[in-house]
């Protein structure tokens, strides 16, 4: 008795509501952004089963700019946008036609006829900060989260990228004790009792 | 499965049991193995611990173990009678359906009421505009049940300073330590208070031929994979259906219970996995559904001679629903924690567990130490940062990064006062998958149990100073819009004009109706209501087979 359509609207619901459930958190400038890394959209835009390229491109884009390649790799390398191609194809199909209107949106209020994807880096993040109350940037800020840290098994988080920033490994089934510091002191403290 | 019967449904069983979960499945095990004949009705499937994953998208943002979430449920919630009722982010009255239901997806903190939980109005007092009161039982004459629990469901922990009187010891040790414990002990014991083990029902030990568990770090929300969660499908269903006597039915969603010319219940029809409607005929109906779907199934049942839905003279049918109130703070620490190992909780604080007049509101409640949401990465990410972290970019993701492994969280549950305009109807216009009416949820936390989350807050941000931590921040404290305890609704009491079942849970109005689940509770505890529900269930088994015995039913 399963309905796919509507678990599909759920997946977007569920996530944006425990999202908004957190504490109250104030945007603060963005950090300078670091060169990009190579653009996996482009490099594997034939494979894409909903997206077209070009819209690959841009989600890819901002997702980039959410999860920016740092030190560490970001939101591009861990290919965040094979988490939107699959989930729009399956149980986040519901919202696709949404996440293409708002694209569409989001495209108009860049300057002139240049894309997105095509900004540098600072502009990016300028023109993202008058968008990112936006319900389209929700979306997109939710999924790209949830592909990042989500199984790879959904396209996303490839080779345990999210995990590896997080410095946890959820396909690990089973751990000992002490499992952290305070309590790896606190055992220390007690054996020598 | 290979001893479970298949019953004829035109032939009355001895007991339909619907719902599997923490009554339902104990109360199928008892009686069961009792010897009656047992039918168990459950909405949804029936999974095994090798199904469960750590699959958050699955898990948590597709809902798998909670049916399909509020489009697929057709759920409402409004805050006020006077208003329709609206379609939520959320689902307001949340369960898990499948075989074990609830029990499957809980944290699995095990909390005894006391003994003050059960006379707790003739202490207080009334309290003008709410229907607090006593309940028609006492610790005392739960106390062997809960002993019951502890020993045949598998519960792990060790006695605290202002814990009610135990007839036996737990049955194994507690979990070890973890480091929030640590932390909650330090922070303690410099504010003068006690922080205790907390009592779960995650087996430490081989016990009943279960596993003890891997420390694995995914109990909340998520299945347990190696069945060391005390949960009805782990500890019960197996020995009720090694019985012989008893028919797990999943996929089956009761949605009317039939009165017969001698006004008992005669049969139990459902949809069955096809969607066609089914009927079992029954000797003897026990509804353990939650105390959402409870509410529900008696309301779609009404009939001439119960206009208002079945057992549902008094009103009460839906009626003083409780959540339990909660509040959650968290503080980021400098070393690793590394809370998404191991379990929730294991130290809790019950200092404030009792009402105190001098804090001029009702309420009472305890603040536990936990990974909470930060321990399964995605919901870490969405909705655990440190206060004042940018929403993107490079700062967004190098405070992911660095937080998970070193972020605790204190978490209060408290006490909800039972209220006429807090209840559970049948939505006029949605209707769930199954076409039945949806459940509606009105709900508005009493101002006294906003008070009392917002006093242990309070305390929890002490305490995180006290432990520490780098940096503190507190979640809003709101009017709930939803909850996962669901109790009250179908309250016990001696009185059948202000009650729906007797102290033993049998129906004041058909004789052959039980109802045992959170909605049996009278008051709200103080916030981990599944050990008294599996203590209430064994009590009522009890009781319910010897009626049975007796020719009583």
């Amino acid at each position: 008795m399963h309905n796919d359509d509507n678990s599909r609207r759920d997946f977007l619901r569920g996530g944006v509501a425990l999202a908004g459930g957190s504490m109250l958190r104030f945007t603060v400038p963005g950090i300078a952004a670091l060169a990009q890394a190579a653009c996996s959209a482009k490099d594997e835009s034939k494979a894409f089963a909903i997206l077209t390229s070009s819209e690959a491109r841009e989600f890819e884009a901002i997702a980039a700019r959410i999860l920016p390649t740092t030190a560490t790799p970001g939101a591009r390398e861990a290919g965040v946008i094979w988490f939107f191609d699959q989930t729009f194809g399956t149980f986040n199909a519901g919202n696709l036609q949404f996440a293409r209107s708002g694209l569409a949106d989001f495209q108009a209020a860049v300057d002139g006829s240049t894309l997105f994807s095509d900004l540098d880096e600072t502009t990016q993040d300028a023109h993202l900060k008058t968008q990112d109350q936006t319900p389209f940037f929700n979306m997109i800020w939710f999924m790209t989260l949830t592909g990042f840290f989500g199984m790879s098994k959904y396209g996303g988080n490839r080779n345990d990228i999210g995990w590896k920033l997080l410095d946890v490994d959820p396909t690990q089934h089973a751990y000992q004790s002490p499992f952290g510091y305070y309590d790896a002191e606190y055992m220390k403290e007690h054996a020598s009792e | 499965m290979s001893d479970s019967p298949r019953f004829n449904t035109r032939e009355a069983v001895d007991f339909v049991i619907v719902g599997s979960g923490s009554a339902g499945g104990i109360i199928a095990k008892e009686l069961s193995t009792a010897g009656f004949d047992v039918v168990v009705l459950e909405q949804g499937p029936y999974r095994k611990a090798a199904e469960f994953t750590h699959d958050e998208v699955d898990v948590i943002f597709n809902d798998s173990l909670l049916g399909g979430g509020p489009k697929v449920s057709g759920q409402t919630f409004r805050d006020d009678a006077s208003k329709v009722a609206q379609e939520p982010f959320r689902t307001p009255a949340e369960y898990a359906q499948t075989v074990g239901g609830s029990s499957v997806h809980f944290t699995a903190n095990f909390w005894r009421l006391r003994e003050s939980d059960f006379k707790e109005k003739s202490v207080w007092g009334a309290i003008e505009g709410t229907n607090f009161a006593d309940w028609p039982i006492t610790y005392d004459e739960l106390e062997p049940y809960y002993t019951k629990v502890d020993w045949e469901i598998g519960v792990s922990g060790a006695p605290g300073p202002f814990d009610s009187y135990r007839s036996k010891p737990f049955p194994m040790p507690p979990m070890e330590i973890n480091s929030s414990g640590v932390l909650m002990e330090k922070a303690a014991k410099s504010l003068g208070l006690h922080a205790q083990v907390e009592p779960l029902a995650i087996l430490t030990r081989a016990h009943n031929g279960r596993t003890p568990c891997i420390k694995c770090g995914y109990c909340m929300f998520f299945g347990c994979e190696v069945g060391a969660k005390s949960s009805t499908l782990a500890s019960m269903i197996p020995l009720a259906e090694a019985s012989g006597h008893c028919e797990i039915r999943p996929e089956c969603a009761v949605f009317r219970l039939e009165t017969g010319a001698n006004g008992k219940i005669s049969e139990v029809l459902y949809y069955d996995p096809d969607g066609n409607e089914q009927s079992q005929k029954a000797k003897a109906v026990i509804v353990c559904a939650n105390g959402a779907e409870t509410s529900r199934l008696l309301l779609l049942s009404d009939n001439p001679r119960h206009p208002d839905g079945l057992s549902n003279s008094s009103g009460f049918v839906g009626r003083n629903l409780m959540f339990n109130s909660h509040a959650a703070s968290s503080g980021l620490f400098e070393h690793q924690l590394n809370e998404y190992k191991g379990v929730q909780v294991t130290r809790v604080i019950h200092d404030f567990y009792e009402a105190d007049p001098g804090r001029g509101f009702y309420g009472g409640g305890g603040i536990d130490a936990r990974a909470f949401l930060s321990a399964t990465p995605v919901l870490h990410a969405i909705t655990s940062l440190p206060a004042g972290t940018p929403r993107w970019g490079a700062q967004f993701k190098d405070t992911i990064g660095r937080s998970m492994t070193r972020t605790m969280s204190l978490a209060t549950g408290s006490t909800s006062l039972a209220q006429d305009s807090n209840n559970i109807t049948l939505d006029p216009t949605h209707t769930d998958q199954w076409g039945r009416p949806a459940i509606r949820v009105t709900y508005k936390d009493h101002p006294d149990d906003l008070a009392m989350a917002t006093f242990l807050q309070d305390r929890s941000m002490e305490l995180l100073e006290a432990a520490g931590a780098e940096q503190s921040w507190r979640w809003p404290v709101n009017p709930q819009t939803g909850g996962n305890h669901l109790l009250g609704t179908c309250r016990m009491g001696n009185d059948p004009g202000t009650s729906v079942v007797d102290r033993y849970h049998r129906s004041h109005e058909i004789k052959n109706l039980f109802i045992c689940d959170g909605s049996s509770m009278v008051t709200s505890g103080r916030g981990q209501p599944t050990m008294t529900i599996m203590a209430l269930a064994f009590r009522a088994a009890e009781h319910i087979g010897k009626a049975a015995a007796a020719g009583d039913i």
